[in-house]
């Protein structure tokens, strides 16, 4: 069952209409990369006016067929045609050229730019002098179009994450893109922001441009797609209209096994005390947070991105301590100011940023597993013991099942999800009673995701006491015993398992009516 | 507050905030230098901020694009030096020709550095901190270490430094003064208005995004590195018009200066933001401050020392000055649409 024979279904159009030609078709794509097949016989058919998802693993090839298409790299092998023309896209400026555009999860603005200038810079049309006035009024017709309001004359800096998609939409707009790619646009989204960015993607739709949607969250494809296809280690799995495509399925596709992911955690006996925080605060950031963490248990905590829950993680760990309120750890009283005094009082944050601060990408697996605890791995000259190092990040390689030759490799070679497991195995080997999780499967394929779940079960089954936070709301709910919910840095409420509906969870987070919240999520 | 905020831009109180810095160094010196406010202090300041100035517009174009160029000063050493052995043996070239020389020479010797950081991807700290010293070790090699003196030189060059364009009461405004006048218009305008100008500010601003919406990057650092070594000819000639003998010595270490007016000036060393009307700002300033302080009789150690300090202050203060600057500008464009726009978004904001 693992290997079916691809489920191609026959092109069509969403709509039905008679728009039979593809504007952009991939025949026969292959590419590699030294002794990765990065991609296989790929063969895919975008038409106007269709949303057409595209699903895998990190890894799977996604990205790869995307830098083809854009002209970053060339294919090894088979042919891409535009309106049934064959074409040759050798570089960036050229796929410009032909209407086909990209938008990145990282939006690749200028910030030194003002908007209008960012939105036309690519443009090759617009002569060897700039116009100053009708550029802005170019801008801000095109934005008035797309029903965004942002300043044209402002500086790209500053712009949030939104803004600054909806300058990128703009962008390919005026380059009058047929072919729109989008990689993980939602990936540092808000819920609220997501929707808005969906009504774009309709509208971008309705004008008949073919977009392709790269996403990890399931919800949000079976929400904006017309047709799903499921790319697994560089070959194209399935294509299926979203009608006949179902989540399990398609999971199913890309692991090449039938998941069950949201099953909940099985309970595990709540051990004695462990945490107890009364009156947290830190100025600015969030206030009057009150909970207890037992041993064995799992804290989740929900709401919106910015509403505190990473400040109260960073609070713990002594990274930005808090400023009033007080900590009891094993029932004493004690002050953390300093990541270093979090440490020695068995605590342990993995962060959610793991390029900025998780993770040194060009040190080794091993190097960076032993980071935080250096000094025991030290001989009495004050040199790093090697073997010992090794045997450690090969217990953690085996234990976590991180996918690697050798742990001698480069953190910054390993896969998103792999990552993911050595920046766990790094806190790991602290032997911390107090894990802090900050969003841990955030931008990890679902293959890791359920690896990590089951990790985080194991480890409450330990007895460590383990504070999940997580924008993913079925990831919150299904792995934690209770459900801790902020909003704007105060604490909503502390839910049980059993009372934890997504509803409930995400009306406590929005601080809005049943029905509001509901609407403004997608969950 | 507001009609300031939607009037001037964050980089520009830079701007402003050096326009004052420039007065309160005039009005300082002033009342510590006897018969400061002469004809005499204006024209040595005036030669002086010519040479910065005219490298500073090179050295800008370098830095918008996020990168760094400290050969000017052997580039112009070089130019000064065989174009003034060329005149000396060949009294009836065309001034014209002269310049077009130095020039030349000078945007041959930024081209190889403008190939090795563009096209073979070295660092332009490590290229041109080579070609500083290469450029100058040739020189003193192929010179034989000779001088050119000012008596084997043509009458209309050892004329030129006081050749007047035009006074203005007491002042005499410089021919000389105003070729760096020129190149400073004729920059800024080009930077503001051409495309290729506006592309020097996008590759530094974000150069991984300028490769992936396919601009030609590495035509960009190209070019800008030609043209600071072009300007660093033309330097090359102002200073050998201006010294009339001329060593190996020549223009050596001007690179603090140059680099010193353009960050004092409020170019980002990080790329992406600045103008070449700052820069001249920043120039002028330096060139006040060297002139000012030599004639107090503080050595040349200590001016560079100022010099440095100058670089150090202004790279700080770059960075705290401007993130608080956008704060406050950036609060205040959140009103002003805050209050037109009925849908204002509760989860925009980030962690």
């Amino acid at each position: 069952m693992s290997d079916r024979e691809p489920a191609q279904s026959e092109p069509a159009t969403a709509s039905g209409s008679a728009l039979s030609v593809p504007v952009l078709a991939i025949r026969n794509i292959a590419k590699r990369f030294g002794a990765t097949q990065a991609l296989e016989d790929v063969s895919l058919q975008l038409f106007p006016g269709e949303v057409h998802a595209l699903l895998g693993e990190n890894g799977a090839g996604k990205s790869t067929l995307i830098k083809i298409i854009t002209g970053v790299y060339q294919p090894d092998r088979g042919e891409m045609q535009i309106d049934g023309k064959s074409v040759v896209i050798g570089s960036a400026a050229e796929a410009q050229r032909l209407g086909v555009a990209a938008i990145y999860q990282e939006p690749l603005l200028f910030p030194d730019l003002d908007v209008a200038e960012n939105i036309f810079v690519s443009h090759q049309d617009r002569g060897e002098v700039m116009r100053w006035g009708k550029l802005h009024r170019d801008a801000e017709a095109i934005l008035a179009e797309l029903g965004v309001a942002i300043d044209v004359r402002s500086a790209a800096r500053g712009l949030t994450l939104a803004a600054q998609q909806s300058v990128e939409i703009a962008k390919a707009i005026s380059l009058k893109v047929r072919v729109l790619i989008m990689d993980e646009p939602t990936a540092s989204l808000s819920a609220h922001e997501v929707a808005q960015l969906f009504r774009l993607v309709r509208d971008l739709r309705a004008k008949g441009v073919a977009i392709l949607f790269v996403s990890h969250r399931m919800e949000e494809v079976f929400e904006i797609a017309d047709k799903v296809t499921v790319f697994r280690d560089g070959r194209l799995i399935s294509t299926r209209k979203r009608a006949d495509a179902t989540t399990r399925g398609a999971i199913a596709d890309m692991v090449g096994r039938e998941m069950g992911l949201l099953e909940p955690r099985p309970t595990t006996t709540r051990g004695e005390m462990l945490l107890s925080v009364e009156g947290l605060g830190r100025e600015g950031k969030f206030r009057d947070v009150s909970f207890d963490l037992h041993r064995g248990e799992v804290l989740g905590f929900a709401g919106l991105i910015g509403a505190g829950r990473t400040d109260i993680g960073l609070a713990l760990f002594g990274i930005e301590p808090a400023t009033s309120g007080t900590i009891m750890l094993n029932g004493k009283p004690v002050v953390v100011k300093t990541p270093r005094q979090g440490m020695d009082l068995k605590i342990a944050y993995v962060s959610e940023d793991r390029r900025q601060f998780g993770l040194s990408m060009p040190q080794s697996i091993s190097s960076n597993i032993t980071l935080p605890i250096l000094r025991r791995y030290l001989n009495r000259f004050g040199l790093i013991r090697g073997p010992q190092e090794r045997a450690t990040a090969e217990m953690f390689r085996k234990r976590l099942a991180i996918r690697t030759a050798t742990v001698d490799l480069a953190v910054s070679k390993l896969s998103g999800g792999n990552q993911q497991k050595v920046m766990l195995s790094k806190w790991l080997n602290t032997k911390p009673d107090v894990l802090i999780l900050d969003e841990p499967t955030r931008g990890v394929d679902v293959g890791a995701k359920a690896e990590v779940h089951a990790m985080i079960g194991e480890l409450a089954a330990e007895g460590i006491g383990i504070i999940l936070i997580s924008s993913d709301l079925p990831e919150v709910l299904t792995m934690s015993d209770r459900v801790l919910v902020m909003r704007e840095g105060r604490q909503m409420a502390i839910f049980d398992r059993a009372d934890a509906s997504q509803e409930a969870v995400m009306t406590a987070a929005m601080g809005q009516s049943l029905s509001q919240a509901i609407g403004g999520v997608v969950a | 507050m507001i009609w300031l905020q939607r009037y001037v831009r964050p980089e520009q109180v830079r701007e402003l905030i050096l326009l004052l810095l420039i007065v309160v160094a005039v009005i300082f010196f002033g009342a510590l230098i006897e018969n400061y406010y002469t004809e005499r202090t204006f024209n040595r300041i005036a030669s002086s901020v010519t040479v910065i100035a005219i490298m500073a517009v090179g050295q800008t174009l370098v830095v918008l694009t996020r990168n760094i160029d400290l050969s000017v000063g052997s580039i112009a050493g070089c130019t000064a030096y065989f174009v003034g052995t060329l005149l000396a043996n060949n009294n009836d070239l065309h001034p014209l020709m002269a310049v077009l020389i130095a020039v030349g020479l000078g945007a041959g010797l930024g081209a190889i550095n403008g190939v090795l950081v563009a096209f073979a991807g070295v660092p332009s700290i490590i290229v041109t901190l080579g070609t500083l010293a290469i450029f100058r070790g040739l020189l003193v090699d192929l010179s034989g270490a000779k001088t050119v003196t000012t008596d084997s030189l043509p009458l209309w060059l050892v004329d030129l430094p006081r050749l007047n364009f035009v006074t203005l009461g007491e002042f005499d405004i410089r021919a000389l003064f105003i070729i760096a006048v020129a190149m400073v218009v004729i920059f800024q305008l080009a930077t503001s208005y051409l495309k290729i100008g506006r592309q020097f500010y996008a590759v530094g601003s974000n150069p991984d995004a300028a490769i992936l919406i396919g601009l030609p990057v590495r035509r960009v650092i190209f070019i800008a590195f030609v043209l600071s070594g072009a300007l660093a000819g033309l330097a090359g000639f102002v200073t050998l018009a201006r010294f009339g003998n001329i060593t190996v010595e020549a223009a050596r270490g001007m690179e603090l200066a140059v680099v010193a007016a353009v960050v004092v000036g409020g170019v980002n060393i990080f790329g992406g933001s600045g103008t070449v009307v700052g820069a001249l700002l920043g120039a002028v300033l330096i060139g006040i401050l060297e002139q000012s302080l030599f004639r107090l009789q503080i050595s040349e150690f200590w001016r560079d020392a100022v010099l440095g300090l100058l670089i150090l202050l202004a790279v700080a203060s770059d960075a705290v000055i401007l993130q608080r600057l956008r704060a406050l500008w950036a609060r205040g464009e959140l009103r002003h649409i805050a209050a037109p726009t009925p849908e204002t978004d509760p989860g925009g904001h980030r962690t």
